[in-house]
């Protein structure tokens, strides 16, 4: 430690750290406009200069390493004088239009301005006037009040790894931009938007709509991925106007994606629902809450009673709190009396649960988004955590920028393929085969420590397992060359500390169960636990869906999960759907349909009037996550509060109270007269966990070649989330819509001009299950053979092409391409 | 494009610093031999071999007045004006380069062959007035002279 006397305070610090950091952290402010902790030291602005008792000159403090016994002075009438100065020169062409910028109020410049500024300038020159940027969707760029700072394009390229924005030219005239002054096209974090000091950088949803001092702002938890990061949310009138991060608050600490900073206004999209319906005559209708609590009971309770409990089915949703799940679960086992509830999860986190217990004998995965930080060696496979899960990405970004090695395996360019070590090109849906291919070289060059491992149950099995591979055939399965897999087996054989980092989603339809226990008999042959392999649950709550026992699987086996429920037509008689879509998130939407179809009731409980309410008898209207209070937890198992901000439109009510009003006019009451009587079992729920340890256990499993590419579908068709939106609801935003408003194809040039397809046309794609039609987008960017789509967009119909993958194994979608006829040009 | 060797040139360039941003100048100097001038293709090229986002390369060019921004012509005169040349008459080499080859300051003669412009002191004032063709050095110039010289460059 350093001990220095910072304005007559003695402080002590660590090495290295510097004046700034070391004042700041001793609650000393010290103003600064061009230093951002996430950032390197820039000394681009010098309103931080400070006077070192011994030193002639004044010193950006922010760029001044501390020094024993240094004397420090932060406040004093020369630095004063030179801070105005500063300020002077800032301003001399500064427009000054503070009454019409969204900033004013929280604007570092102007409140610096007020402290050290002078009322007049010295300096006149011209002002600057160009008119702002706004071709941006959600950006718009006012140069005129650019200080030039340079930090949002600092934390754009440095800390984002977008590299969107540049300085461009010298001196005065220079400009905040894309390369070439194009419109800016980037991932819209909006990150330059918080890290900007001054109101150059704004978001356009929010302009001219309030103050600053006039919202009321509150904190609350995202409503999409499940990194769970802190939004400080602005209300104003009753309606949320923006969202914002807040230094150093919550898991984000103050960093926030696209989604979370302007996706919220999905909760404002027309479709919202008002009031329950009913459906009459083939109608859905709208009816009181009474008529259509009173109509499901006495529906829910004549199939009971002609079939049994067994013949209803549940499924929960991630996007609805802990407490809503855990309200449902107790519904469905104790009004209802089944286990038959499940959820999204089936796709994704509860694969990753099961694999976890057959492997590492744990039940919930140890997930740390922080968790890439100092690794040696760390493995991507088949992934884009900068989208799915943009916290997770950020750090991984940061690892490798301070030295861990990043390999990178997909079938696509990604912006981690692109800043990572390596990237290895492989087949989709073949990282399963590539892991045995890695296991055998282990084995064959002994590059573990066999002794150590020995009395795991099939060490013996999965080392037969892998003698009967050729690395040749791995290579032919992977496209990736034998050399780089047994190179890639040596590296991570010799890191010193490692980690496989991938995701699993209900739209994942190049990774199962077998990638996931691959990885894990990887990482046991080589004395890994089970916090070396992360795989973080998909949604805000999936995670707490999960632990709230929305699943089948707690003891019976005739229960009835997604299967069950949703793929087997005339299996079910009655299911209630609580938040989630199945019809547009699930595989095999056309089977899905089918079932729903042949129900004899079916209630459906959201927010919006999506494609599966549309099949309903009857739909309730739920709150949507601003609209009530409860609790998310995110992929790490953190319990976190989101607060009602606004008020739910219509007659819509809390999740919660719906099921527990159904439960009632069911004849039954399940408690949870309020919120807390709820959480109060919830933490019960929640606290007996225990920890369970089974023992390490090796499953092999061959590589099943996946079924090969045939005349009539020849191409592999790849889903993969957008990054700026998550699941199905964020297309119901506007803000994010205008980014990505529709679903799309990318396809190889190569492929392309094969098949007679042209950029940005209409293509019809179609698999053994249906056709779907999507705008083509030709690249360079994904290899030949492969196709790509998003999810998300309900209209695309994606999942009508897509086969179940029940099972929990990689099923690959095989599709084929052609031009979806001829379209009057223009 | 970047031909492969161009880019073997610059991945080398790459190896010699900690940073791939070290080597942004020369490679954007070997970008515009190769594209002629730092067009938007000649940041792209470079870019995907350094790993660098364009919108930095274009920032750090931007800053030098050196680089080629606009597309020059075959060959290009950097004609020095300040005080010593301009006393020895490079305002009459100006107008000379305009009427004969159609050059105007800034510009590029319509046949593609030269583009002019206008250098502050280069440092050869005792044999003013002075320039650069391309690489090559030309002092005491006069209206007679600087044709025979031009006639070089084709
Ligand atoms: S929104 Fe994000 S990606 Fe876009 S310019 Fe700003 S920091 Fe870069
Ligand atoms: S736009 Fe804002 S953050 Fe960027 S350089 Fe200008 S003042 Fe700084
Ligand atoms: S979507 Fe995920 S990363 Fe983005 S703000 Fe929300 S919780 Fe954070
Ligand atoms: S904060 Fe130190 S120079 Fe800008
Ligand atoms: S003034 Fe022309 S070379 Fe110095």
């Amino acid at each position: 430690m350093i001990e220095l006397t910072i304005n007559g305070k003695k402080v002590s610090t660590e090495p290295k750290s510097t004046i700034l950091q070391t004042a700041l952290k001793n609650d000393i402010y010290i103003p600064h406009l061009c230093y951002d902790k996430r950032l390197a030291p820039y000394g681009g602005c010098r309103l931080c200069l400070v006077e070192v008792e011994g030193q002639k000159k004044l010193l950006a403090s922010c760029s001044t390493p501390t020094e024993e016994g240094m004397v420090v002075h932060t406040e004093t009438p020369k630095l004063h004088k030179a801070r105005g100065t500063v300020l002077e020169l800032l301003l001399v062409h500064h427009p000054l239009d503070c009454p019409v910028c969204d900033k004013a109020g929280e604007c570092d410049l102007q409140d610096m301005a007020y402290k050290y500024g002078k009322t007049e300038s010295r300096f006149v020159r011209q002002k600057k006037s160009s008119p702002s940027d706004i071709r941006s969707p959600l950006i718009e760029m006012s140069s005129n009040r650019c200080v030039l700072c340079g930090k949002c394009v600092r934390i754009c390229g440095e800390y984002q790894g977008c590299g969107a924005l540049g300085m461009i030219g010298r001196g005065f005239p220079t400009t905040i931009k894309p390369a070439f002054g194009d419109v800016l096209e980037c991932d819209y974090c909006g990150q330059c938007i918080d890290a900007c000091p001054t109101g150059a950088l704004l978001g356009k949803p929010y302009k001219f709509q309030a103050r600053p001092w006039l919202l009321e702002e509150k904190e609350t938890i995202c409503p999409f991925c499940s990194c769970g990061c802190t939004l400080t949310v602005g209300v104003r009138e009753g309606k949320i106007l923006r969202s914002r991060g807040s230094e150093d608050k919550g898991i984000n600490k103050g960093d926030l994606c696209g989604r979370g900073r302007f996706g919220f206004d999905y909760i404002y999209n027309k479709d919202r629902l008002k009031t329950p319906l009913i459906r009459l005559n083939g109608e859905l209708v709208p009816a009181s809450w009474q008529e259509a609590l009173l109509y499901t009971a006495e529906n829910l309770k004549s199939v009971i009673n002609t079939y049994g409990p067994s013949s209803v089915g549940a499924i929960g949703s991630h996007r609805c709190t802990t407490e809503d799940n855990y309200m449902l679960a107790k519904f469905m086992r104790n009004v209802v009396g089944t286990n038959n509830i499940d959820s999204s999860a089936r796709f994704g986190h509860a694969i990753v649960q099961n694999a976890f217990y057959m492997g590492f004998g744990v039940k919930a995965p140890p997930i740390r988004l922080d968790s890439p930080l100092g690794k040696e060696l760390i493995l991507v496979i088949e992934s884009d955590p900068t989208v799915t899960h943009p916290m997770l990405g950020l750090n991984l970004m940061g690892a490798a920028k301070n030295g861990s090695r990043l390999v990178v395996i997909d079938s696509k360019e990604t912006k981690l393929t692109r800043l990572g070590s390596k990237w290895m090109k492989l087949r989709p849906g073949t990282s399963h085969a590539l892991l045995n291919g890695i296991i055998k070289v282990l084995f064959e060059e002994s590059l573990f420590d066999r002794e150590s491992v020995k009395n795991i149950t099939n060490l013996r099995a999965i080392e037969d397992l892998t003698k009967g591979l050729s690395l040749d055939n791995v290579s032919d399965i992977t496209g990736i060359p034998k050399g780089d897999i047994a190179g890639l087996a040596r590296d991570i054989a010799k890191a010193k500390s490692r980690l496989i980092s991938m995701t699993l989603g209900v739209s994942d339809n190049t990774k199962g169960l077998d990638t996931v226990l691959s990885a894990i008999n990887l990482l046991i042959v080589l004395g890994e636990g089970p916090e070396t392999l992360q795989i973080p649950a998909e949604f805000s709550n999936t995670y707490g869906l999960y632990k709230m026992d929305v699943r089948p699987d707690t003891g019976f086996e005739a229960d009835k999960g997604v299967v069950e429920m949703l793929y087997k037509p005339g299996g079910l008689k009655a299911v209630y759907i609580v938040g989630e879509d199945p019809v547009v998130n699930f595989p095999n939407a056309s089977k899905i349909t089918e079932t729903l179809r042949a129900l004899e009731f079916l209630v459906v409980q959201d927010i919006a009037l999506t494609q599966t309410a549309g099949l309903a008898h009857v739909v309730l209207p739920a709150s949507s996550w601003a609209e009530k209070d409860g609790t998310f937890i995110n992929a790490e198992g953190l319990c976190q509060t989101i607060r009602k901000l606004v008020d739910a439109p219509g007659q819509a009510m809390p999740d919660w109270q719906i099921i527990r009003n159904l439960s009632l006019a069911m004849g039954k009451d399940i408690g949870a007269g309020r919120l807390e009587d709820v959480q109060r079992e919830v933490k019960d729920l929640l606290g007996k966990e225990s920890y369970c340890f089974n023992g390490l256990l090796l499953n092999p499993l061959p590589y099943a070649r996946l079924k090969a590419a045939d005349g009539d579908y020849p191409l592999v068709l790849v889903i993969r989330d957008l990054l700026q939106h998550s699941g199905s609801m964020s297309t119901r935003s506007r803000s994010l819509s205008l980014v990505v408003a529709d679903s799309f194809l990318e396809i190889n040039d190569a492929d392309a001009s094969k098949y007679g397809i042209s950029d940005n046309s209409y293509v019809k794609l179609t698999s053994p299950n249906g056709s779907i039609y999507l705008k083509s987008k030709v690249t360079g960017l994904v290899p030949q053979g492969v196709v790509f789509t998003p999810t998300h967009f309900p209209h695309a119909g994606v999942n009508l092409l897509t086969n179940e993958r029940t099972s929990g194994t990689t099923v690959p979608d095989m599709v084929r391409v052609e031009p979806a006829g001829a379209r009057p040009e223009r | 494009m970047l031909s492969d060797k161009t880019i073997e040139e610059v991945e080398a360039l790459k190896r010699r610093y900690p940073d791939p941003r070290g080597a942004i100048l020369p490679s954007l100097y070997i970008a515009q031999r190769e594209f002629g001038w730092l067009s938007p293709e000649a940041f792209e090229a470079v870019s995907i071999v350094l790993g660098v986002p364009k919108a930095h390369l274009r920032g750090v060019a931007s800053f030098y007045a050196m680089y080629r921004h606009k597309p020059v012509g075959r060959h290009l005169i950097q004609l020095c004006t300040n005080v010593s040349c301009m006393i020895f008459g490079a305002e009459d080499l100006v107008s000379l380069l305009k009427n004969r080859y159609g050059a105007e300051v800034g510009g590029t003669s319509p046949d593609g062959r030269f583009s002019l412009v206008i250098m502050e002191c280069i440092g050869a004032c005792e044999a003013a007035p002075a320039m650069l063709v391309n690489e090559d050095f030309h002092n005491n110039l006069t209206e007679n002279n600087i044709t025979e010289i031009l006639e070089k460059y084709k």
